[in-house]
């Protein structure tokens, strides 16, 4: 096989399968609960510091996950309470509270931890041969680790009833309370596992990106491109959603440069946006 | 001392701090079913959402068993053993037919539910549709079945033949008198006199939110009840 | 006032003249986004793009004609080249989807990170990341004090229009259509021209600040289009208030000013800033404008009312509406909710639509106004086939509608609910500019008004009306359009028996003054009794039984669908 080719397919895939993961903890705030969240990125942010910390601090890499979970959803907690919950029927005050709060969390970071790059050691250095060429091992991990945790989740969501729950109670929450569901406590849950999710996130990303207070503004249009492209609440939609904008944007990036790359995404977005909010499968 | 399984008493309230009902009092025992008549618009619905707690009484107690209700939600109404079937919105569009009727119980058998699908194969054909695909008088059949398969000692209806056909009406009232022999007590609002007849022991007829007639089966005329209604 | 502005600089110093000047334009910018948010109700989240092309359309002209007198008569072109841009994506992205939500401000946001793109690497035109340099300060104009009192003057003209339109009808219309804007379109109006133009005007506006913001400068770079100006202007207007025309102003001034002295001395400022403004979002949503309010109330009293004007004839047809309804079905996913449905309106009279809930009755309207839409069938009115109704095209035909729940405008006058309803059809662009519009006046309001004393009560908003008034109030609006044929679901739903018997009477009367054709979806047999020349029963979608009211009363199979049947 081409070296090259193979080392690009296996950039592309890569690209694709750790955006899935940047993308999950929105699609369960966003595309299950359909709260507008702006501060996700923040929140991967948030579990890339976390990772950052441990690391300095010369505690195993292992340990910024649950130190992540932790610290996410010590924020959510009041987080959702105090500016969610008084929002459920409002997504438009939803999504400027939010945003709020992502200026609030950027600005919170650099004044921690300065304006300036953060750069992680890889806790797996090697490189290994791939069909004979070789690839950082550590990128292999990672997409070993992204692909078994978003199927974990989706095996999760088809089996067990919690998905049909929050599906229910966003889709008729009066009747979700006449069956019993108590909603409030639904709500949150689901919120704080989605930024939980978003944490962790950060921490796998952490060694392969420049770990910085803006990093999050990236991640949060390119979840939200994500989600409308593919359309929300459904697994398959991350994915094909994560293929569609990953996969056009490392292929146009290889092709001509970065900013084709990243041009390409922004009109792919603004149409679907305008034309097909309910992604490539939605009914109109 | 009481043998109620349900009481409301002076029950006033609305929507948003009106009042639309007024002074309220009806009562059900296991093995019951007190029905609720009157013309659209007459504050049926509201009464039922104010006894689950979907709105809060300006005036008055419900209780459950003896127990008073205040300052639950209607979720915890619904734990402790009231179902509660709405008039509007009545299932889960986006869920199957069958997580309709599982949601809240989880590995459940569907076959304990064999006899209820017996009466509705229609139903049974179409467990694995989302719930939005059926028709009106489906759904209503959907949302009877939740609430008959939820088993609890008290179910609010709202309107349940609403849009049904008259043979399926029928089957409701069977079922409903099945679970009334095994002891289920019900609250039904409800204006086709047909299932009325078939089902109540107790009536309660409302105008512009108050009660201007109650009684037991003994005092239902049809006649009166026509005029009520306005037909 | 006037005289403040004047000093500032001399007392301040130059440092303060140039930065009050950047201020000032960007409080332009911000009166645009205040024009669409707080006034039309949609959220612009990319504004800056609009700054940034103007200022680099300016830069432009500037460099290559910068020494000439008639460059000042260029500018005006930057800041209409913005607006025009600006009118036609809003005409796009309204007309394709006609919600006001997120979505369209996600969409703004990504326009403006593409524009980013584009000014970042076109180095040829925009001189790439180092931006356009050395631009000449404009001819004639000295020193930052200079560009100070043009920005000075350029931002009080600014609150001038911003003032002006908000008082105007268009002000009104796009009030209106932040609270609801189906029911405007009901009322013959094409909301999402009103909402592009809203757009343009703020790109005209962000237009302004762009054009004078290159001379002010003198470098235009790529961050002047990305994503940090945009934020900010939408956090002034937030912290200033969106309501008020000062708001913005407030909020630019003073937010934008201290957060660039503060910003360098402490850490925290940035962290208040947004603190504050989700604070604004969740509790206060007048901002600090909403301070100025007691303010307002010692200014001079209100206008006394004046003279009315008699408003131009309606541009709708005239002539008694036929309408025919053949074979209809419709279908929301798989379920049948119009089954065949055939009816006719063949002459002006009073129709009743009756049929137990769920028999598509309401369903009948909405495939009429085109939001339920036919799968089979054909509707006829005027003996023309409709085909892709919408509300607005049917208002333009004189087909009226009042909904079973009253859909007043809340937070507007009495006044200016019914003057949306007088605007109807008989308005053109430039009567939506004229303040003399507010005063027209029609015999038909007149006779409403002398039967409806409190509609004459026109500064009560419309939210402060008891559910009777409101049926009231929107039944008024709804024949002030003066119809041909008015579609009416439950128009006495919660009324009292001594209301109801008036809004029998206003039908009964509208029907004789203006020919019209009522059709009325009515569970209240007493008052169909009353009031029905003719019954249509609807059936699990389809026409069950029609003819006089004894005709119907008799009818064994009306009485088995609405008692069940006879044992």
């Amino acid at each position: 096989m081409d070296p090259l080719l193979v080392t690009q397919a296996l950039n592309v895939l890569y690209e694709v399968v750790t955006l899935a993961v940047i993308v999950l903890g929105l699609a369960i705030v966003f595309g299950l609960l359909g709260v507008m969240n702006l501060a996700h990125g923040e929140f991967i942010a948030l579990g890339a510091y976390v990772a950052y910390v441990c690391q300095s601090h010369g505690l195993p890499y292992l340990a910024a996950v649950p130190a992540a979970i932790a610290a996410c959803a010590l924020l959510a907690l009041p987080v959702e309470r105090f500016l969610i919950r008084p929002l459920y029927d409002r997504p438009f005050d939803t999504l400027l509270a939010t945003w709020g709060l992502s200026l609030f969390m950027r600005k919170a970071i650099e004044i921690g931890f300065g304006g300036g790059y953060k750069s992680l050691k890889i806790p797996v250095s090697d490189s290994v041969l791939v069909l004979g060429t070789p690839f950082p091992a550590y990128r292999l991990l990672l997409m070993a680790l992204c692909a078994a945790l978003i199927a974990a989740l989706l095996l999760w969501y088809r089996r067990s009833v919690a998905g049909a729950r929050v599906k229910a109670m966003v889709g008729n929450r009066e009747l979700a309370q006449a069956v019993g569901i108590r909603t409030d406590r639904l709500a949150r849950d689901t919120f704080v596992v989605g930024l939980c999710f978003a944490g962790l996130a950060g921490v796998m990303v952490a060694p392969l990106v420049s770990v910085q207070p803006y990093m999050g503004l990236d991640y949060v249009l390119r979840s939200f491109f994500v989600l409308v492209v593919g359309g929300l609440g459904s697994p398959l939609g991350l994915l094909s959603g994560a293929a569609a904008i990953g996969g056009v944007e490392s292929a146009m990036s290889a092709l001509v440069d970065r900013t084709a790359g990243y041009s390409t995404v922004l009109l792919i977005a603004i149409f679907f946006l305008w034309r097909r909010p309910h992604g490539i499968f939605g009914r109109s | 001392m009481n043998t109620w399984v349900f009481d409301f008493e002076d029950v006033t309230g609305g929507y948003g701090g009106s009042v639309v009902v007024r002074g309220l009092t009806g009562a059900v025992a296991a093995g019951q079913a007190l029905c609720v008549l009157g013309r659209n618009g007459v504050g049926k619905s509201t009464l039922l959402r104010l006894l689950h707690g979907f709105l809060p009484l300006a005036r008055g107690s419900v209780r459950f068993a003896g127990r008073d209700l205040a300052g639950l939600d209607p979720a915890r109404r619904t734990a402790l053993g009231v179902s509660f079937a709405p008039q509007e919105r009545i299932v889960f569009d986006d869920l199957t037919v069958r997580e309709n009727l599982t949601l809240m119980r989880p590995g459940h058998p569907l076959a304990a539910l064999a006899p209820y699908f017996a009466r509705f194969p229609r139903l049974a054909e179409r467990l694995g549709q989302h719930a939005g695909t059926l028709s009106g008088g489906e759904r209503k059949l959907l949302s009877l079945l939740r609430v008959l398969a939820e088993d609890r000692p008290v179910a609010l209806l709202d309107e349940p033949s609403e849009g049904v056909q008259s043979e399926s009406v029928r089957q409701m009232a069977t079922l409903i008198g099945e679970r009334k022999a095994a002891g289920a007590a019900f609250v039904i609002v409800e204006q086709n006199l047909e299932l009325v007849e078939a089902v109540a022991d107790r009536y309660l007829i409302l105008d512009q939110g108050r009660t201007v007639q109650a009684g037991d089966r003994s005092t239902l005329r049809r006649a009166e009840l026509v005029a009520h209604l306005r037909v | 006032m006037l005289l403040l502005l004047l000093a500032l600089p001399l007392a301040l110093g130059e440092y303060w003249a140039f930065q009050l000047g950047l201020f000032f334009l960007y409080a332009i910018a911000a009166l645009g986004v205040a024009l669409c948010w707080g006034q039309a109700g949609f959220l612009p989240l990319g504004q800056a793009l609009f700054v940034g092309l103007a200022a680099y359309l300016s830069g432009a002209a500037l460099i290559q004609w910068g020494e000439a007198w008639w460059v000042f008569l260029l500018l005006p072109f930057a800041a209409i080249a913005a607006g025009a841009l600006a009118f036609l994506l809003g005409l796009i992205i309204f007309r394709g989807r006609s919600e006001s939500g997120p979505y369209f401000a996600i969409i703004t946001l990504a326009i403006a990170l593409l524009a980013f793109q584009v000014a970042n690497s076109w180095n040829a035109v925009t001189g790439g990341y180092n931006g356009m340099k050395a631009i000449p300060g404009l001819p004639g104009l000295e020193g930052f004090s200079d560009v100070y009192y043009l920005a000075a003057v350029a931002l009080a003209c600014a609150v001038a229009l911003c003032g002006w339109l908000v008082q105007a009808p268009l002000g009104t219309l796009w009030r209106a259509i932040a609270l609801n804007e189906r029911r405007v379109a009901y009322f013959g109006y094409d909301t999402a021209m009103l909402k592009a133009i809203a757009f343009g005007l703020s790109g005209v506006l962000a237009g302004i600040a762009g054009a004078l913001y290159a001379p002010q400068q003198g470098l235009v770079t790529p961050e002047l289009v990305g994503f940090a100006l945009s934020a900010d202007l939408v956090i002034w207007v937030a912290v200033g208030g969106r309501k008020r025309v000062l708001g913005p102003v407030l909020g630019a001034v003073l937010v934008g000013i201290l957060s660039a002295e503060l910003r360098e001395r402490t850490y925290y400022w940035d962290l208040i800033v947004a603190a504050v403004f989700v604070f604004v979002v969740l509790y206060a949503p007048g901002g600090i404008g909403a301070l100025l309010a007691p303010l307002e109330r010692l200014l001079p009293g209100r206008r006394k009312a004046l003279e009315p004007l008699r408003a131009p004839a309606s541009k709708a047809p005239r002539s008694a509406v036929t309408l025919a309804i053949d074979g209809v079905s419709a279908a929301a996913g798989e379920v049948r909710i119009l089954d065949r449905l055939s009816l006719a309106v063949a002459r002006p009279g009073i129709y009743c639509l009756i049929g137990p809930n769920g028999a598509g009755k309401t369903s009948t309207f909405n495939m009429l106004t085109g939001e339920l839409r036919a799968q089979a069938g054909e509707v006829r009115l005027d003996g023309d086939i409709l085909s892709k109704p919408t509300p607005y095209r049917l208002a333009r035909r004189g087909v009226g509608r009042k909904f079973q729940i009253p859909s007043v405008f809340g937070e507007l006058s009495i006044d200016e609910n019914l003057r949306i309803a007088v605007w109807s059809a008989r308005t053109s662009l430039l009567d939506w500019l004229r303040p003399a519009t507010r005063r027209w006046d029609t015999p038909v309001m007149a006779a409403l008004r002398g039967r409806y004393p409190f509609l004459d009560d026109g500064g009560r908003l419309a939210s402060a009306l008891s559910h009777g008034e409101r049926q009231v109030l929107e039944l008024s609006m709804a024949l002030i359009t003066e119809p041909r044929l008015l579609l009416l679901d439950e128009p006495c739903a919660g009324l009292s028996s001594e209301e109801t018997a008036q809004v029998r009477e206003v039908i009964r009367w509208a029907r004789d003054t203006l020919g019209l054709s009522v059709v009325i979806i009515e569970h209240d047999m007493a008052l169909v009794k009353q009031l029905a020349e003719h019954v249509f029963v609807l059936h699990q979608g389809r026409l069950l039984a029609e003819g006089d009211v004894a005709a119907i009363r008799s009818d064994p199979r009306v009485h088995e669908v609405y008692v069940g049947a006879a044992e």
